[in-house]
């Protein structure tokens, strides 16, 4: 985090401000002027956007990680997922920050709290999870094929408007909707929007145990793939 | 093949049989338009080819005991970091065993930053929390204190490890990974950056902390360097251990292995090194 924040003025203030600008300038696009009938649609529109910014931009620096430090992973014994969690570690700090930021005068002028943000912790795990998985995974697909530096920034701009994260799920076409259950994307992000928007108990555990199955399997996916390709990383690095 | 190892001394490596091989079909990728094309035109062919290795060691044994001094030598492209990387753990054998008792620390290449735009001594204190994870945070302070005093680096240690000269990277790195006695440092041509008079003070240090530790395996064409540090000398060629034994005799069948490729232009090269 230092180093990221070195020779700045304002440092870490610029990368907590910018999330929570892109939420505030959202929220009055859709609201005030696309008129989204959604009730409460800034507490929605929080449990969407603040992780998709966290996995996206976490996605987006993590994934030729391993190539522009290839010198580093070559000269001495250090993890690879060293470099990688610790950038993801300083993302979600930084999420975490705006997302309190945001989420305590929500609370405050809302007059109460949600039950549902007991449940919190164990959304965030999740997709604390999920992201580790998934950008390790993309990370070592890099090394080997040097397109996915390239894809990265197209999946992340499709699959902001393919995610519901700026729209709930009910306004997508029932014929269309399985397309939409199955995004890894959603499935991460929805236990986190649950436990804020609307609690139900009875909704978010099913919610809770598709993430987490689906963070477990781009975790031990991508741990597969280190195990099977090692030896051929540091080749290619 | 000549083979020494101090065999009252206790063992801090065993290698056995030790066969290394990467798969190159990653190396093989054409485009899809390429690929497509090739299918077209000759679809058997695509389709049974064959898993394409690199075998880069084959049958590779040998012990250390502590005390040794070991220096790995050979052509380039002889395996020497890839032996390196498979005893640190970095890579993992395809066939055969290494057992290390005890930590192993490697160093491949000193003139290199973990974060460029952090100081020489942020750098260090990074560095050595990955290299020392097993001590305190104090100990690690006094430590990265120790090597930056060592390495002579003075006000240029709080200066950005970027606007180091390569010298000036590798004395930092060196002083660091030397500053701790290890079971088994492995140093591939880790004093290639450094310059004469700080590779005689080093030398000077790897004595002491030998004396403290375990063993070593250093990999350099430097004979200056292998003679004032080793005491054992294991040849690479071919992928195989071509010689293993003591350091003069190390010397003279490197030099007559090299003579024997008939190339004078390599021979000249290491002449002047070795």
């Amino acid at each position: 985090m230092k180093a990221r924040y070195r020779k700045t003025i304002a440092g870490f203030l610029w990368v907590v401000a910018s999330p929570i600008i892109l939420y505030c300038i959202q929220s009055v696009v859709f609201r005030k002027f696309l008129k989204l009938d959604i009730p409460d649609y800034a507490l929605f529109l929080l449990g969407g956007l603040l992780p998709w910014i966290f996995l996206s931009s976490t996605l987006e620096m993590c994934t030729p990680m391993f190539s522009t430090r290839s010198e580093l992973l070559k000269s001495f014994k250090i993890s690879p997922f060293v470099l990688i969690l610790s950038q993801i570690l300083d993302n979600f700090f930084n999420f975490l920050f705006a997302f309190i930021v945001l989420l305590i005068p929500l609370v405050f002028f809302r007059g109460r709290a949600e039950i549902g943000l007991l449940f919190l912790p164990f959304a965030m795990l999740q997709l604390l999870i999920g992201v580790t998985g998934f950008v390790s995974l993309f990370s070592l697909l890099q090394v080997f094929y040097k397109d996915v530096r390239f894809v990265i920034p197209f999946i992340t701009n499709v699959f902001f408007f393919l995610t519901p994260i700026f729209y709930p799920i009910d306004v997508v076409p029932d014929e269309l909707r399985i397309f939409i259950e199955i995004n890894p994307f959603y499935m991460m992000i929805d236990p986190f929007r649950a436990t804020l928007y609307f609690f139900d108990i009875h909704a978010f555990l099913p919610i809770l145990l598709k993430g987490s199955l689906v963070s477990i399997i781009f975790a031990m996916s991508a741990w597969f793939y280190w195990r099977r390709k090692r030896n051929e990383f540091y080749l290619n690095l | 093949m000549n083979s020494t190892s101090t065999s009252e001394c206790p063992l801090l490596l065993e290698v056995q049989n030790l066969h290394l091989s990467y798969d190159l079909n990653f190396f093989e990728h054409n485009s899809l338009r390429d690929s497509f094309v090739q299918l077209l035109s000759h679809p058997f062919k695509a389709i049974t080819r064959p898993k394409s290795q690199l075998h880069v060691l084959k049958g590779i044994s040998f012990n250390v005991s502590k005390g040794e001094r070991i220096a790995l030598i050979g052509v380039n492209g002889a395996g020497k970091t890839s032996l390196c990387r498979c005893i640190a753990g970095m890579t993992v054998p395809k066939y055969g065993e290494i057992n290390a008792h005890g930590q192993v620390r490697a160093i491949f290449n000193p003139s290199i930053a973990i974060l460029p735009d952090l100081t020489g001594r942020e750098n260090a204190y990074i560095l050595a929390r990955l290299m020392f994870p097993e001590i305190q945070d104090d100990e690690i302070a006094e430590l990265v204190t120790e090597s930056v005093n060592f390495s002579g680096l003075g006000q240029f240690a709080d200066t950005p490890f970027k606007t180091f000269s390569k010298g000036m990277q590798a004395r930092l790195c060196l002083a660091l990974i030397t500053a701790r006695p290890s079971d088994l440092m492995i140093l591939d041509e880790a004093f290639d950056g450094a310059d004469a008079a700080y590779q005689k003070k080093i030398a000077k240090r790897i004595q002491k902390v030998l004396e403290e530790s375990g063993a070593i395996i250093m990999v350099s064409h430097s004979i200056d360097q292998i003679e004032s540090t080793c005491n054992r000398v294991i040849i690479l060629s071919e992928s195989q251990i071509a010689f293993d034994g003591r350091l003069k005799e190390g010397v003279i069948f490197y030099q007559k292995l090299i003579q024997g490729m008939g190339d004078s232009d390599l021979y000249q090269q290491h002449h002047k090194q070795v």
